[in-house]
């Protein structure tokens, strides 16, 4: 394609805007007897924070393993800004940042040493280093701990500092593999900030996770896989749109299911700890206006909120086509 | 030293320059950052200092305590030559066989131990090209092995002070030590770079440095006995036993003791040159074949016969070497020497084999480090 593009003379700035982001084509890759990903389509565009999710062993970190260079696929091609990790190595490595779901630190050295390390490997230019390191260290926080050697660092904290190691060359796509797991809920919000912030440099920007609700709030789209195979390509705002379902309880639970008969809506009961329906409202709209009517029929609603999150919906139908 | 690096430089020579060489220097910078903060290192190295001191500390008072009994009961004076030779090779064979058990340690689990701690790919996924990785993996743990040979040199220079020995053999001493130990060390980085895990990396290690040491010679001892074969040689003369009779020129080459004469005929032989290959592998053939010592003479009191560990091991070497062509009495109706000239050294045959190997094992773990990755062993996850 790339080649194309160049024979008919078109400038850089005007590729295609496919070419901009990261993605694969119809990549495989099998260990052995496991079909580890099998023809995942998959494509994250610049800008965006596109989030991967699916259940444990569906392929999720061999697709990023295969995004980040690291592993080839058996066949498909994986392209990344357009261009391909086979021919264009260190192209490619210069603008990928990976965060891998084990975090490797070198215990013994410090935070600052562990980032200066990771520059040089990235040949930075070598007097902008020190600044640079001071930067990102600043940007996750960790300026108060940079002199202690990563051991005493907290989870979290490693955690942080493994996002400054993937940042550290200011890369254009950020490969992140389960990044909010083992973080506190302070620390949850703030990733989520940075990862908007960076998004809206125009970086593109891949969320493994497994922590839904957290992505209905970064990301822009998900791609769903399961058993190696891409299940489903869904914006968030498409995801919303489907249908979302509501948990309702009533100090009457009786009232409250008359009203919702009567009204004509299928509902659920749930046996929760609290008595309460459940069912699944198109949009924002008739949450509210389900709501009015309702508190107008006299039933005493003592909560009434979105029970999942938009593409936990999508997951768990997902889960339920497969069984 | 030398020869290491040259082949060393290989890869590094194809094309890179100045970068590559860097980006070699930066995972050194890494590695040796972490290994100078562990504290195993040190005392590993204070129980080096101590034992090698220990082991020169009492050979050189079981020298003394010998001389000492043999001046008591009898009038014999064996030469003043010190003990320095006796030292000097105590010392050496000790230091040898401890770097080369140190050495797998240090080199060993320099790859999977950090696939194990998954920062392995956070360098492959830098970039660090594959041979950049294994080759500051290597120095590394050369370096760190090289830190004992260091520790140790005191004592060699100990053994070269008390005693007839030239500052020459300890320079000479510690760069085969220095190679020996980079030998196993390439050897441990390869094994580490294609084992899963550390502790089997380390065992295979180990056994491969068995086998140089131990294997060598049973492999060479099992193969002399399937290399029979057959000498055409005449009889040998020997000359009357002549006491005392003085050395006209020290430096002239020996004469054998005996003539040649009668019709060749074939004669059973065992073909030890086939197999020498074998023994030339043994780290202290290399070490003690590369070492230089005086060609003796024949002192006078017949039979002139090595004197010391390293001339023995180095001779006996040769002696294999050279096959019964060139040491069966009257082999082709020509008297042989006793006594093999330095000329014909063996230790380069053995290091190139050692290097050999080395540099396969180094090969298939740069194989195995290259990203994107086609092929992963059963098992291993490459996070």
């Amino acid at each position: 394609m790339t080649e194309n593009w160049d024979k008919i003379g078109i400038p850089a700035g005007l590729e295609s805007p496919r070419q901009n982001g990261i993605s694969a084509t119809a990549v495989s890759r099998s260990f052995g007897q496991v079909h580890a990903v099998e023809h995942m389509d998959f494509h994250a565009p610049a800008g965006k924070v596109t989030a991967l999710i699916g259940p444990n062993g569906a392929g999720k970190t061999t697709l990023l393993l295969m995004l980040a260079s690291l592993l080839a696929p058996d066949s498909g091609t994986v392209t990344v800004d357009g261009l391909d990790p086979q021919h264009h190595r260190a192209e490619v490595r210069k603008r990928i940042g990976w965060m891998p779901d084990t975090l490797g630190v070198w215990e013994s050295l410090t935070a600052r040493e562990i980032l200066t390390q990771i520059a040089r490997f990235y040949q930075l230019p070598k007097a902008g280093i020190p600044q640079r390191v001071t930067g990102m260290l600043d940007r996750v926080r960790l300026s108060d701990l940079a002199d202690q050697p990563a051991r005493v660092l907290s989870r979290g904290q490693q955690q942080r500092l493994s996002l400054a190691r993937a940042l550290i060359h200011d890369p254009s796509v950020l490969l992140l593999d389960e990044p909010a797991s083992g973080l506190d809920p302070g620390s949850r919000v703030e990733l989520r900030v940075m990862l908007r912030q960076l998004a809206a440099e125009g970086k593109s920007i891949v969320v493994s996770s497994h922590v839904l609700s957290e992505l209905d709030e970064i990301a822009d789209a998900a791609v769903f896989v399961n058993q190696g195979k891409t299940v489903r390509h869904q914006t968030t705002d498409e995801a919303a749109a489907s249908g979302r379902r509501y948990a309702i309880s009533a100090t009457d639970g009786a009232a409250l299911a008359a009203k919702l008969t009567e009204i004509g809506l299928a509902f659920r009961v749930e046996d929760g700890r609290r008595p309460a329906v459940s069912l699944v409202l198109l949009n924002d709209d008739d949450a509210a206006r389900l709501l009015r009517d309702l508190v107008l029929a006299g039933v005493g609603v003592s909560s009434f909120a979105p029970a999942s999150g938009a593409l936990e919906e999508t997951y768990m139908n997902l889960e339920g086509e497969r069984r | 030293m030398s020869q290491l690096t040259d082949t060393t430089r290989r890869p590094a020579a194809s094309g890179f320059g100045a970068g590559y060489v860097a980006g070699i220097r930066d995972v050194v910078v890494l590695e040796l950052k972490q290994r100078l903060r562990s504290r195993g290192w040190y005392i590993m190295l204070a129980i080096w200092f101590i034992l090698t001191g220990l082991v020169t500390w009492l050979t050189w008072a079981s020298w003394n305590a010998q001389r000492e009994a043999q001046q008591a009961y009898s009038n014999f004076m064996p030469p003043d030559t010190g003990p320095g030779s006796m030292i000097f090779e105590v010392v050496l064979a000790f230091v040898l066989l401890f770097a080369l058990l140190v050495a797998p340690a240090l080199s060993a689990n320099a790859v999977n131990g950090d696939r194990a701690g998954g920062t392995l790919a956070i360098l492959q996924v830098t970039l660090l090209r594959p041979g950049q990785i294994l080759w500051g993996k290597f120095f590394a743990a050369w370096a760190a092995a090289l830190a004992f040979l260091v520790a140790s040199t005191p004592f060699l220079v100990i053994g070269v002070a008390l005693g007839g020995m030239t500052p020459g053999h300890v320079i000479v001493a510690l760069l085969m030590l220095a190679v020996e130990v980079g030998v196993v060390c390439a050897i441990g980085v390869g094994i580490s770079a294609l084992a899963g895990r550390p502790l089997f990396s380390i065992v295979v290690t180990y056994l491969a440095v068995a086998g140089l040491v131990f294997g060598s010679l049973i492999a060479f001892g099992l193969g002399t006995g399937l290399s029979q074969g057959t000498i055409m040689a005449n009889q040998a003369q020997y000359r009357n036993y002549e006491p005392l009779q003085p050395v006209p020129d020290e430096t002239a080459p020996q004469e054998p003791e005996y003539t040649c004469s009668g019709p060749l005929r074939a004669q059973p032989a065992v073909r030890t040159e086939r197999v020498a290959w074998m023994l030339a592998m043994n780290p202290y053939v290399v070490v003690a074949d590369a070492i230089p010592y005086t060609v003796r003479v024949n002192s006078g009191l017949g039979m002139s016969s090595p004197v010391g560990a390293i001339e023995s091991i180095s001779q006996g070497a040769r002696y294999a070497m050279a096959g019964p062509e060139g040491t069966y009495p009257c082999a082709n109706g020509e008297a042989k020497p006793q006594y093999l000239a330095q000329s014909t050294p063996l230790w380069p045959l053995g290091l190139g084999l050692q290097l050999l190997l080395a540099g396969l094992l180094m090969w298939l773990g740069w194989r195995s480090l290259r990203t994107p990755a086609h092929r992963l062993a059963r098992g291993t996850r490459i996070a």
